[in-house]
């Protein structure tokens, strides 16, 4: 059986499929822009692709993420908490505790065994603790976005940042820029600021090893360096781990569609 | 009689007033860039020339603002809380409360009757209730700062915004744009945003007619309706307001000399 899972994100829309609970046939993402039914159905022809399937062979499909109530085709939504966790689950069964670092929010939990959300802390009022940050940082440094982790990877004496705003925070690199300030040292600075951020929502919550880094900076190897930096202990973190919501959506899907028993038509079926 | 100047090196401008007595003689407002001690210089060069005077006849110059320590050719520092203070009174002797809306924070300060500081809040954390909300917003509409107030005035249906942080308004308004709302509508949304966020920091230090408005953001008519709205009450608003700074600066200036001298 075929499920598919889709995270509608503020940053991105990930998808993926998975047949009977275990194997990923196919993953795909793209940025949200405009329209975010029309990202999400771009990413649903790109997992049909694929897979090499057709629409009709996803028997169930859960959505999560912001976005998850806007497709009208989706079988079932999730909120963000339960996919994360069930996804970090899936990519290391030992999660305890999942920090989740997106475009507009940053969050963290505690977790048990299933993947069952213990305690959580959230983050969605103020971007200087989002990849929002990250994201405009990148354009007033011109650096592009993808370039910022291995750049910073290089800065030997960090610029902390002491401003707790994200727009403040923009004056006072600008104005470390014209102190001279390296490239590198201002990037692993704001790095290092959105991890401290990070690490307060963790202790709030109780950080208990395993570790689980999953959200859009997972990609990030500066953003990864800086938390374990900051937190001190090792971080799992898969290259899968950007997919963990929509992972953890699927997973969710299946195990909903077992429990309903009897076949249903394909969830992504065209009327004909 | 002897001349003074006050200097208020903000976050985004420099203002200079040069005062006689009770008079301003002059006085000036440049932007601010990275090399603060040349702006500051510049703003002083502009305001003696607005008032007609040579640096030699200015017998005493004082400092305030985020660059205020900048301000190397001055004779005293004064925080700009007690600046806004006394400049507050000076204009509006009833003055026991002032809000001050900068470019980059937001103060709220509670006065007595001699123009003393009673108490005082202020938001310098987050750029959230301050004029670089405002620009950063009137960016996104395409609009330019000095303009926003005027076309806030002509809304039908204000919207209202909900995000509090700069960087989530800017795509809640980029939303409301793309979304085909009134760009005028949003604009009304965003100054009440900003009042709503003023009243509870004035709420901190205690609500007490009269309130006095300064700072750059004062100028803007849009936020004045606003903050009265949300006030009920009308607040005090001199074309000197954003100057308030540097005035109270000067009167610092004044009466420090004349203790000196005594």
């Amino acid at each position: 059986m075929i499920t598919g899972g889709l995270d509608l994100g503020a940053g991105a829309v990930k998808g993926v499929l998975m047949e009977d609970g275990r194997q990923v046939l196919a993953r795909s993402i793209l940025p949200t822009r405009g329209n975010l039914v029309q990202t999400a159905h771009q990413v649903l022809d790109r997992l049909g692709e694929e897979a090499n399937i057709s629409p009709g062979d996803v028997e169930y499909l859960c959505t999560t993420g912001f976005g998850r109530y806007v497709l009208p085709e989706r079988n079932l939504q999730v909120s963000d908490f339960t996919s994360s966790a069930r996804g970090a689950i899936y990519l290391f069964p030992g999660t305890r505790h999942v920090v989740d670092i997106g475009t507009q929010s940053s969050r963290t939990m505690a977790i048990g065994p299933s993947g069952k959300v213990l305690k959580f802390k959230m983050n969605e009022k103020c971007a200087a603790g989002a990849g929002r940050f990250v994201e405009r940082s990148s354009k007033y440094l011109q650096v592009p976005l993808d370039q910022m982790g291995p750049m910073s990877l290089s800065s030997a004496h960090p610029k902390l940042i002491s401003s707790v705003c994200a727009v403040l925070a923009e004056t006072e690199i600008i104005n470390n820029i014209a102190e001279g300030v390296p490239l590198p040292d201002i990037l692993m600075g704001v790095f290092l600021s959105l991890s401290q951020r990070a690490y307060t929502l963790m202790r709030i919550v109780g950080v208990e090893p395993e570790v689980t880094l999953v959200g859009g900076l997972v990609g990030n190897p500066g953003m990864v360096k800086a938390l374990r930096d900051t937190v001190g202990t090792e971080l799992n973190v898969a290259p899968d781990a950007h997919f963990a919501a929509a992972l953890g959506a699927a997973l969710l899907g299946y195990s909903r569609r077992l429990k309903l028993g009897a076949p249903s038509p394909g969830a992504l079926a065209c009327p004909t | 009689m002897t001349i003074v100047a006050g200097m208020d090196i903000g976050s985004t401008t420099a203002k200079c007033v040069v005062l006689e007595g009770q008079r301003v003689l002059g006085k000036s407002l440049s932007p601010v860039g990275v090399d603060i001690v040349k702006d500051a210089e510049r703003a002083l060069e502009a305001a003696l020339a607005d008032s007609g005077i040579a640096r030699s006849e200015v017998s005493f110059i004082t400092g305030t603002g985020y660059g205020r320590y900048k301000v190397y050719f001055g004779q005293l520092v004064v925080t700009e809380i007690s600046c806004h203070a006394r400049g507050a009174h000076f204009l509006f002797p009833g003055t026991r409360v002032v809000v001050d809306i900068g470019g980059q924070d937001t103060k709220a300060i509670r006065v007595n009757e001699k123009g003393e500081v009673v108490d005082f809040s202020m938001n310098d954390k987050c750029a959230a209730g301050t004029g670089r909300f405002l620009e950063v917003c009137a960016n996104a509409l395409g609009f330019d700062i000095g303009e926003i107030g005027a076309l806030s005035l002509q809304a039908k249906r204000p919207m209202r915004v909900t995000s509090t942080c700069t960087v989530f308004a800017e795509s809640e308004v980029a939303s409301y744009v793309s979304r085909g709302k009134d760009p005028k509508d949003i604009l009304a949304g965003l100054h009440a945003s900003i009042a709503n966020r003023t009243l509870s920091l004035m709420q901190r230090v205690g609500i007490e007619p009269e309130v006095t408005f300064t700072g750059g953001v004062s100028q803007n008519g849009g936020m004045v309706r606003a903050l009265n709205r949300r006030l009920g009450a009308s607040v005090n608003v001199s074309p000197l307001s954003q100057y308030m700074g540097a005035l109270g600066a000067a009167l610092h200036g004044q009466e420090r000399q004349a203790g000196g001298a005594s």
